[in-house]
């Protein structure tokens, strides 16, 4: 996945653990390379080549992904959308490169998740036109924190956390009868000491944040990040972050990219009506948390007095 | 006052006395009653008491012998052989810590239970994850 991994598991056998942990890393490396994006030989690169062309066969595994990221597309109205691949491939975050103006504009007519046509029987995916390109990242590590759960419970392990980068899934109680602590990353950290903006118990749920800080680049003075609003191509400016807590990783991982570029009040809204858990920094630094986190998540230092929602 | 003291004077005495006041109130908040008397030697714990227990009990540091003792829930430095007794004349104490540095006897009034329940409450607080 080309990014940190952590897996724990709780267990009154070593090998017991050990192999559960094992056989999770070997899923969520099966799941990447089904659905890695810049492999050329993911499944999801041959739905990509095979744009405008023909439906490409898959497996279960990638149908379920698209699955997931369609019916996210479909709840934001395409705020987030799965086919925001050309955008994407424009902007180079590593080389802080803005792309043309002209480009941006241009490759806007290649993003619509309604394009993109799934069928069961057998698995397999369409995308209708030519230079259309799927870009699962915005759900792949969620769901593949899921299939680490699921193997680790086949395993016979009761209690575990798998952390996919941002991406995390806890499951059971910890050895003292807690439940998991995850810290939320403070979008906008001065020092050593406020790196975490909230804490939030975790068992048998998942959480996803998006944020701003992740992966950006600063031109005359704007601020420049990795989450595209495929409306526009240019980086969705409501939010500085997004967490989203639910049952699934598959859900929590596009839905807090897709409220993200929603922003604060429309994202609070989506939240609410779907009975999502969620926290919301919006781009004035204000905090705001869904009705059902009140009393379950710990709010850390001086954004304290900004929480909105109390 | 003697002549010459000016409204300045008056006022670095009035700050004096408050500084070492609130010095004073200070400790008593940093360091709350403990419950054992711990004796360590160069580091190294040679003893855990009962506060609440009379007893007399002599350590063994470079420069010879160090006797602590224990009276009425309070503590003193009854003997050292270190040069300038230093120890010795921080009389008795019910909080804190006598400390003599030649013999390197460091004296301590602190409870167990308490820095147990500090430790496990910042167990609590340990994140297991980040997101973000």
């Amino acid at each position: 996945m080309d990014t940190l991994i952590t897996i724990s598991a709780v267990s009154d056998s070593d090998n017991k653990a050990e192999t559960a942990i094992d056989k999770a890393f070997a899923e969520i490396e099966k799941i990447d390379n089904l659905v890695n994006f810049f492999s050329d030989k993911s499944e999801i690169s041959g739905i990509n080549k095979n744009a405008g062309k023909k439906a490409a066969a898959i497996s279960y595994e990638t149908f379920e992904v698209l699955e997931k990221a369609i019916y996210a597309s479909k709840k934001t109205n395409g705020a987030f959308d799965v086919t925001i691949g050309p955008e994407i491939a424009l902007w180079d975050f590593h080389n802080k490169v803005k792309p043309e103006d002209r480009a941006i504009k241009q490759k806007l007519q290649l993003v619509n998740y309604k394009a993109l046509t799934l069928y069961k029987n057998p698995p397999s995916a369409y995308l209708k036109k030519k230079g259309m390109l799927i870009d699962p990242g915005g759900v792949a590590k969620g769901y593949a924190a899921d299939r680490a759960v699921d193997v680790m419970k086949k395993n016979g392990i009761k209690s575990g956390l798998v952390a996919i980068a941002g991406d995390i899934k806890a499951f059971g109680l910890k050895p003292d009868r807690k439940p998991w602590k995850i810290g939320i990353r403070n979008p906008r950290q001065k020092n050593k000491d406020d790196e975490i903006m909230a804490t939030v118990d975790l068992s048998d749920m998942a959480i996803s944040t998006s944020g701003d800080y992740e992966r950006y680049f600063i031109v005359e003075g704007r601020r420049y990040h990795h989450i595209l609003n495929p409306k526009t191509g240019y980086p969705a400016d409501g939010c500085r972050s997004v967490s989203v807590i639910a049952r699934e990783g598959a859900v929590t991982d596009p839905f807090s990219t897709g409220i993200f570029i929603l922003g604060a009040e429309k994202g609070l809204k989506l939240l609410e009506e779907m009975g999502i858990d969620g926290i919301i920094v919006d781009k004035d630094g204000k905090i705001h948390t869904t009705s059902g986190l009140r009393g379950k998540v710990e709010l850390k230092g001086n954004d304290r007095g900004n929480n909105s929602r109390r | 006052m003697t002549e010459g003291t000016t409204a300045a004077d008056k006022l670095l005495l009035i700050a004096l006395v408050i500084i070492s006041a609130s010095g004073f109130i200070f400790i008593k908040k940093a360091f709350p009653q403990g419950t054992d008397v711990l004796i360590e030697v160069n580091g190294k714990q040679e003893y855990k008491l009962p506060l609440n227990s009379d007893t007399t009990v002599s350590v063994k540091g470079p420069t010879g012998e160090t006797v602590v003792q224990i009276k009425d829930k309070r503590v003193c430095i009854k003997e050292s052989s270190c040069p300038n007794k230093i120890c010795i004349h921080s009389g008795w104490i019910d909080r804190g810590a006598i400390i003599c540095l030649p013999n390197k006897v460091m004296v301590s009034i602190g409870s167990t239970v308490g820095i147990d329940s500090q430790r496990e409450d910042k167990q609590n607080k340990t994140i297991d994850a980040i997101t973000g």
